[in-house]
């Protein structure tokens, strides 16, 4: 006999031992059936085991252990190989336009003539240059200003493509409070004359000077887009440019500077390319200019930590790297961005801040400018949008970032914990004891299915979201702004809210027993946060992991209680949870005027979606 | 008169032997040259300028426009970026302009493609295609080829969509081996992996050299800082400026530019393929050094495709192959640019003043070294219907003086 032949027959002949005898379809039905029972019956760990490894995980985001180093993926963008130009007499220039520029501010100029001093100063220069006013109506009908743009046309193309440099009147100090912008006013008009006498731009360059902080270039943006916002009114633009690909958004705030800040979250949670920010930064170095995150350029003080600790390089570099992340998710989170510059990106437009962090030296116009030029000469090397590079990431630094792969996992392990919770007590919805009718008898208690009232858990959970709807149409109305005791109002509703859902329900269904009402009101509450979460993730990674630490653990340990008491703390622990931040006066008006203004989406969501699935949980509590 | 006759026999056959000798060996009337930057963007300025270097070198040895292909995917020098505008340097400081008043782009722009390269190897182009962008080679033919880009480990990427394989290049050469293309191709390629480019070829007479080994990076070599990007890659800039060494007039063999090859230099190890090649690179001395020494981490010498076959060749006593045979020209050439040393441009000016010197006028001889003392072998080079008609006249002379001599005997 052949003998590999024969030995894979008795190889074969083994393998059949091991195989169960019998039906193989009901052995794999067996099999699955068995699996299933292991999970089912191991739920209860496997769910707290996802938990922790979720925070865990969330809490080791800013550890060096999953960030690397970053790196450019674009090659046409040769960050840092020219030489540049701007020098002392470029310097010189910018000190005059802000010498003319705190003459207007301390005449207490309008914008008009504001705008009027920038556009011709861009006419002189010989650019094409106008002006545009604009007026907020609706909510905060007392927003309007007017913007100040010039064109630098591509000496040797066609126009069809454009790069932004902007500069808003009112700089982002201290999140846009009033300090005025003017040393970035003054860079911008000084670097228009400057790139003037260079036929080497192979774009269009659009000079924006934004009146008032955030609100004139989103005026000046939906213009060049064609996108009517209902509540803006703003003069048609006289000139126009070709698709805006890079935006840089130059803000110089203080006198002098030690740092180069990067600034990058644009509103709802969208990133420019990192490309952009990569090049920036390498640019930065290379001309002798530190860079920082934001405007971190200290290191985090860790004064109740011991001396040995808080020396520790690996815990300075956590500690620096996570007052960095918690930044970013502030920014994020609230769909606000961090600046200006956060504006283009709703419209696929990659931009960020260079902030310079105010200081006494020992850098000024001169480095600025210089780094400004070198930037100018990488995004002018663009042959197509920034596409390369990583549009998911999270900076811990200037230089080292987390890729999707490494922080994404945080929130979806915990949204899969919820998910399992979900479907576990969906499952013993289904059953109940039998009350047993001889007590004596020994043995195992009897399960008995029982039904699942789906639907109207589905309507009461329906009815939670059209009640977040209708408390959302009543913040963003003016009626909310002119009532200051409207939150408390608005609270007393959902304290009100169980005296009257529950009496509907009951009256409704007599007939369904309670408890399996809230297990599968917990069960569709469970799923449907699970659901939410996994799909903020990809959206607004930051949101998503605060609604992960929020709805996490409170939404799966909800359950009805036999205790009044018990119940009512209960109760207003969900509702403070999810409707507490009503109470922050300062907060909601900000969330409004960011809805209202720049069309964040953060207050519908928590009004719509993230309230609501705390009220269901409440409910949960007391039905 | 009988031993007149022989000595005359005598002298008539050792001048046979030795034409016959030299017939043996490489025989070309005409040198052209196919030069491709298959890479676009701005980006790859350095590309555009590699190839502009070979072209100028080619056209400084005596090569004409007419017989070079210039293929440039892209026009640097008309970049909207480009700051100077029309120019195109190889050297930081920009000391010779490449682009020039004097150039002729055959192919430019999207014309660079892969199809067209492979038909103009060929010669399987449309009627419609002029002269200028054809290769008019024949049986006699020896053709530079040099190829530059983005390439990977057996492909060359040309333009951003399309890649030419080695299986590619070698099947087109030998089409034009059995169509009676060349007699000599010497194929020189600078990309990433570039030894691989050359790996798949099987024709005869083809000599091939690649600026790294598989699984290697070629490395661009300077920037200019006011173009703003890479001006020349590094294997590339140093063949150059070996190649500022010679005229036309030079007695250089490839050997003495393949051990020119300087690794730690150049960042990559170049290769050589020679297996292919009937001739021997050059002299025993410098050749057997390839691969040897200084920067070469390579196990046993660098790449080398035919070493050991290369004693053998020298054996046969077959003309060692100059670089002249491949990027001069033996015919009628009007040389421009005579006068400049480019050597100043990759030394910084800090030139031997011999090389400032013009180089001596061009003079028609392409003489192999003859192994009896008979002259003017050069002419035979300039006129290639006369060795055959000599030969002949020759041969019936002498058939005539014996056969006189046998008749005059028997009468």
């Amino acid at each position: 006999m052949d003998g590999p032949t024969f030995r894979l027959q008795v190889f074969l002949r083994n393998l059949s031992f091991f195989r169960p005898k019998g039906n193989p379809n009901l052995a794999r039905i067996n099999r699955r059936r068995a699996l299933f029972s292991l999970i089912a019956r191991r739920i209860t760990i496997l769910k707290l085991a996802l938990f922790i490894a979720g925070y865990v995980w969330m809490l080791s985001i800013p550890s060096t252990r999953l960030d690397r180093g970053v790196y450019f993926d674009e090659n046409a963008l040769q960050p840092g190989q020219v030489n540049t130009y701007w020098n002392w007499k470029e310097v010189h220039d910018a000190d005059h336009f802000l010498e003319e520029l705190e003459t207007l501010r301390d005449s207490n100029a309008t914008s008009e003539q504001r705008s009027q001093y920038i556009m011709r100063e861009f006419l002189k220069i010989g650019l094409s240059a106008s002006t545009q006013n604009y007026e907020f109506t609706g909510l905060h009908n007392d927003i309007n200003g007017t913007n100040t743009y010039a064109i630098l046309s591509s000496p040797r193309v066609s126009g069809a493509e454009a790069t932004v440099i902007s500069a808003s009147w009112i700089s982002r100090m201290d999140e846009g409070n009033g300090t005025l912008n003017l040393r970035g006013v003054a860079t911008v008009l000084a670097l228009s004359r400057y790139v003037k006498q260079y036929s080497l731009w192979a774009r269009d360059i659009i000079f924006i000077i934004s009146d008032g902080y955030m609100e004139g270039m989103q005026a000046w943006l939906s213009e060049y887009h064609g996108v009517t916002q209902s509540n803006i009114r703003a003069q048609r633009l006289d000139l126009s440019s070709g698709v805006i690909w890079t935006a840089l958004n130059i803000d110089y705030p203080g006198h002098s500077l030690s740092h180069l800040g990067i600034f990058h979250e644009g509103l709802n949670g969208r990133l420019p390319n990192q490309d952009l920010l990569n090049s920036f930064q390498h640019i930065s170095r290379r001309t002798g200019v530190s860079v920082v995150l934001y405007d971190h350029k200290d290191e985090p003080e860790l004064r109740w930590l011991p001396e040995s600790i808080r020396t520790h390089p690996e815990i300075k570099t956590y500690a620096a790297q996570a007052r960095n992340l918690w930044r970013h998710v502030g920014y994020q989170a609230s769909g606000r961005g961090s600046g200006v510059h956060g504006l283009f990106h709703q419209y696929r437009i990659d931009a960020f801040t260079m902030f310079a962090v105010p200081s006494a030296g020992p850098h000024g116009f001169h480095s600025l400018g210089r780094v400004i030029e070198s930037t100018m000469r990488t995004t002018n090397n663009l042959l197509e949008r920034l596409h390369a590079s990583f549009f998911f990431y999270v900076l811990t630094s200037f230089d080292r970032f987390v890729k999707i792969g490494n922080y994404l996992p945080s929130a979806i392990l915990i949204s899969v914990a919820m998910m399992f919770g979900g479907l576990q007590v969906w499952v013993d919805a289904a059953w109940t004891q039998r009350l047993q009718e001889k007590p004596q008898t020994e043995g195992p208690a009897r399960w008995i299915r029982r039904r699942r009232p789906v639907l109207e858990v589905v309507f009461t959970m329906l009815g939670t979201h059209l009640f977040g709807a209708a408390t959302f149409s009543f913040m963003s109305s003016r009626r909310y702004q002119s009532l200051s005791s409207a939150p408390f109002f608005l609270c007393l509703a959902v304290y009100l809210l169980p005296l009257v859902l529950p009496t509907l329900l009951r009256s409704h269904s007599n007939n369904s027993d309670p408890p399996s009402r809230a297990l599968v009101l917990k069960a569709f509450n469970l799923c449907l946060s699970s659901t939410v979460i996994s799909i903020i993730t990809v959206l607004n990674f930051s949101l998503a992991a605060c609604l992960a630490v929020a709805l996490g653990i409170p939404l799966s340990i909800a359950s009805p209680s036999s205790n009044q008491a018990i119940r009512i703390a209960n109760y207003s622990f969900y509702v403070v949870l999810g409707f507490g931040w009503v109470l922050l006066e300062e907060t909601t008006k900000q969330m409004i005027w960011n809805w209202d203004v720049l069309g964040v989406w953060l207050l519908p969501f928590l009004c719509i979606v993230y309230f609501p699935l705390t009220l269901q949980a409440a409910l949960v509590c007391i039905i | 008169m009988r031993l007149l006759s022989l000595s005359f026999s005598l002298f008539t056959f050792i001048l046979l032997l030795s034409l016959s000798q030299s017939h043996a060996s490489s025989q070309h009337t005409n040198n052209w040259a196919v030069l491709v930057c298959s890479s676009r963007y701005w980006f790859n300025y350095r590309h555009m300028a590699n190839a502009l270097g070979m072209y100028r070198t080619v056209k400084r040895l005596g090569i004409p426009d007419s017989n070079i292909i210039l293929m440039l995917a892209d026009d640097a020098a008309c970049n909207e970026r480009n700051r100077f505008a029309g120019s195109v340097y190889a050297n930081p400081g920009r000391h010779l302009d490449l682009y020039g008043e004097n150039i002729e782009v055959d192919y430019r722009g999207y014309e660079v493609t892969v199809e067209n390269f492979l038909r103009l190897l060929t010669g399987r182009l449309p009627p419609s295609f002029p002269r200028s962008k054809r290769l008019l080679t024949d049986s006699s033919s020896n053709i530079f080829i040099y190829l530059t880009g983005h390439g990977g480990n057996e492909f060359l990427k040309f333009q951003d969509n399309e890649e030419v394989s080695a299986h590619d290049i070698a099947d087109a050469f030998h089409q034009m081996y059995e169509g009676g293309r060349y007699n000599e191709i010497f194929f020189m390629v600078d990309t990433c992996q570039a030894n691989s480019m050359y790996s798949k070829f099987y024709s005869p007479g083809i000599l091939a050299t690649g600026s790294s080994v598989v699984g290697e990076n070629s490395y661009s070599h300077e920037n200019d800082y006011d173009i703003g990007v890479a001006v020349i890659d590094s294997y590339t800039h140093y063949v150059l400026e070996y190649m500022e060494k010679v005229n036309k007039t030079s007695r250089l063999s490839m050997a003495d530019l393949f051990t020119s090859y300087d690794v730690p230099k150049i960042g990559s190890h170049p290769g050589v393929r020679s297996d292919l090649f009937d001739r021997p690179l050059g002299p025993e001395h410098p050749m057997n050094e390839y691969g040897l020494g200084r920067g070469w981490t390579v196990e046993g010498g660098g790449e080398w495709v035919g070493r050991e076959m290369e004693a053998e060749k020298r054996g046969r006593g077959l003309r060692e192959a100059l670089i002249t045979d491949f990027f001069g020209g033996v015919v009628e050439v009007d040389v421009d640019g005579e006068g400049e040393s480019v050597l100043q441009l990759f030394e910084d000016l800090e030139c031997p003043p011999v090389f400032k010197e013009p180089t001596p006028p061009p003079i028609k001889m392409y003489s192999p070294p003859p192994p009896t003392p008979v002259s003017s072998t050069s002419l035979f080079d300039e006129y290639p219907f006369l060795r055959p008609s000599l030969a002949f006249v020759i041969l019936g002379a002498l058939f005539a003086f014996v056969f006189s001599g046998v008749i005059s005997g028997r009468s």
